[in-house]
């Protein structure tokens, strides 16, 4: 399942439909909102771009890693702290494979999926930084 | 919001068909500026010059995307169709009927 929505998920029954035949290893990343003295956190996307993106990270690591299995569910909308922001389901035959997915994912997200974040304080609010690395178009 | 631009030297010229297009800002763009602004644009208009207009209606949303020079600054993502328009290619980039035009600061997800 790869998804931009509101709604939460049931992080336990990802995992179970995760294990495919040859799974050794799941990995589960969980983005929470954190305590960042806030109030809650406002998320939003470029949908159509964006679930676009996100296709085409979890196809890239699925064939770059030999994974069996990719979730991703990023959320948009309000957030309060320690809700999941960004859950990321990997299943492989084994940790190294599992671990190494994992990791592309998140880092791939971070840098090329239209998202933006906004940290709602008592005072107003602000817009999280982005990262560098998306200012170049990417090759073709 | 709704609006017409023409090309000022082409503004009596009847002949030009009009076309219109979809401009999409996101986050602090969007609250400064707006989002999903239906733009009736002349043939030949070109993606900086349509953002340009767009983005003077609101000196801080201008200052924002363009820096003192009137280019864009560095960070901003610019899209058409969803599909990536390098800035150096912008200025020379015609939009047509039906085109979505993205106009964002850096990603942030995660």
């Amino acid at each position: 399942m790869i998804v931009i929505q509101t709604d939460d998920v049931d992080i336990g029954a990802l995992i179970l439909a995760a294990k495919k035949h040859g799974t050794g290893a799941v990995v589960v990343f969980d983005g929470v909102v954190r305590d960042d003295n806030i109030t809650e956190m406002e998320l939003e996307a470029y949908e159509e771009v964006a679930t676009q993106e996100l296709d085409k990270i979890a196809k890239n690591a699925t064939e770059q890693f030999g994974l069996l299995h990719v979730d991703i569910i990023h959320r948009i909308g309000r957030l309060v702290v320690g809700e999941n922001i960004l859950i990321i389901i990997v299943a492989a035959g084994h940790r190294e494979e599992a671990y190494a997915g994992s990791r592309f994912i998140i880092e791939a997200i971070k840098v090329g999926v239209p998202i933006w974040k906004k940290e709602l304080t008592k005072d107003g609010g602000r817009w999280v930084l982005g990262e560098h690395g998306h200012g170049k178009p990417k090759p073709g | 919001m709704r609006s017409v631009w023409r090309h000022g030297d082409e503004e009596e010229n009847s002949e030009e068909e009009e076309m219109t297009v979809k401009i999409r800002f996101f986050a602090r763009f969007r609250e400064l500026l707006g989002t999903d602004i239906m733009t009736d644009v002349v043939a030949g208009t070109m993606f900086t010059s349509l953002i340009t207009t767009i983005a003077k209606k609101n000196p801080e949303g201008y200052a924002a995307i363009f820096d003192e020079k009137d280019a864009f600054h560095e960070f901003v993502i610019l899209m058409k169709n969803g599909k990536r328009i390098d800035i150096a290619d912008a200025a020379k980039t015609p939009v047509a009927d039906g085109d979505e035009i993205a106009v964002f600061p850096p990603v942030a997800g995660g």
